[in-house]
């Protein structure tokens, strides 16, 4: 049980978690071998895994580092399907920010 | 099972199998002060891991609290991190992005094991049950365990974790309404300020004055003030009792919550010491 989080995050605070894990949210735009570009209230870089099964215009969530560029090095991620509600999504990561007391670990 | 008893106040619950939560093991509550435990004190909260892991007893052996309430039966929605049956029960790693906590579904050896639905790794789970303080290690004692199809569901609940954590620190949304509570998740959440004092705006007549005075009160202050409120009585106020019976509160927290808004101006005493009314001006 150790006390760790992984922030749910836009693309808007990429350049407070970096070198941090976060989890982020959003739609697959376009797919490039290794790499995936998602949107996440902005475009966000994603340096895919061996085991990422992820597909343009699906949902995604993706667990991963983020990097001094502001790309995320994926550890995990989760195909959510297409009927994924992304302002709702947009929203979650609004209202985590500012209730941090119930969603994250100072890091 | 008995014989697990004596460890935690709450007993072995979830060891009852299908029964859940139906074992509270009643006869080791009667050394507690604070009145016995009943079902009508039960209640259902969504909560994130982080909140479960955060939360403390106030006094050793009395109950785990989130935001100063008392939390009796929980649910949570996370992605399944390991999986690790065991010989009575099997244990889940469960992760909601905010913490990780064990999460043990207990298995019914009589039946037949076929019958549970175990759980893959990375898969996205409801969980309803007791959080269970174990020698100091928590876990939760899970009643049910359901895989998550849509993933807006994951959203829906840290929402609706939010919604209960501001309910409980700041006060319900709306006095009258119902219907904000189940409308706008967006306008309801991203507002932030006006959460708070505009949000009675609309039920209270008081005037504007007295709803920013009445966000400043705790919790039980609220509910008294919008009890007198809605309450059709004449001049005379509520009794004491009346306002105790009615809001569920006990006495000494309805003495308290007047004591608060006799402080802010927003009620009075009328016949005797114990009958409010609300300060109309």
């Amino acid at each position: 049980m150790e006390a760790a989080s992984t922030p749910r995050i836009t693309c808007g605070y990429l350049d407070t978690y970096v070198g941090k894990n976060v989890m982020v949210v959003g739609k697959v735009l376009q797919l490039r071998g290794e790499e995936a570009v998602i949107d996440a209230d902005g475009n966000i870089t994603v340096h895919l895994n061996r085991d990422s099964h992820i597909m343009v215009n699906s949902g995604v969530q993706v667990i991963g580092k983020v990097n001094p560029d502001l790309s995320i090095k994926a550890l995990s991620s989760l195909d959510l399907g297409t009927g994924i509600d992304y302002n709702l999504a947009n929203t979650v990561v609004e209202v985590a920010h500012q209730h941090k007391s119930m969603f994250q670990y100072e890091q | 099972m008995a014989s697990y008893g004596g460890y935690t106040k709450t007993g072995y619950g979830t060891q009852a199998g299908n029964d859940g939560g139906g074992f509270m093991g009643a006869s080791q509550q009667g050394s507690q002060g604070g009145g016995s435990k009943s079902y009508s004190d039960d209640s259902l909260r969504p909560v994130t891991i982080k909140q479960l892991v955060d939360c403390e007893e106030a006094y050793p052996g009395a109950d785990l609290e989130i935001d100063g309430i008392p939390i009796t039966q929980v649910t949570v929605v996370g992605q399944v991190r390991a999986v690790n049956p065991q010989a009575t029960n099997i244990t889940y790693k469960l992760d909601d992005g905010t913490a990780t906590m064990d999460v043990k579904k207990w298995v019914d050896a009589e039946k037949a094991d076929d019958n549970d639905p175990k759980f893959a790794p990375d898969t996205y789970v409801r969980v309803w049950g007791r959080l269970k303080n174990f020698n100091g290690k928590k876990h939760i004692g899970a009643h049910f365990i359901r895989a998550i199809d849509d993933g807006n569901e994951v959203s829906y609940h840290l929402l609706e974790a939010a919604y209960v954590h501001l309910y409980f620190t700041k006060g319900a949304a709306a006095a009258g309404g119902g219907g904000n509570a189940a409308g706008g998740g967006d306008s309801m959440f991203v507002d932030g300020g006006g959460y708070t004092a505009g949000g009675n705006g609309g039920a209270v007549p008081g005037g504007g004055a007295g709803n920013a005075r009445l966000a400043k009160c705790s919790r039980n202050a609220q509910s008294m003030f919008n009890y007198l409120n809605n309450s059709p009585e004449g001049n005379e106020g509520m009794h004491l009792n009346t306002i105790a019976t009615n809001t569920g509160m006990s006495v000494r927290d309805v003495l308290g919550a007047a004591d608060e808004l006799l402080g802010s101006g927003l009620v009075y005493t009328t016949i005797d010491d114990e009958t409010w009314a609300i300060l109309d001006y």
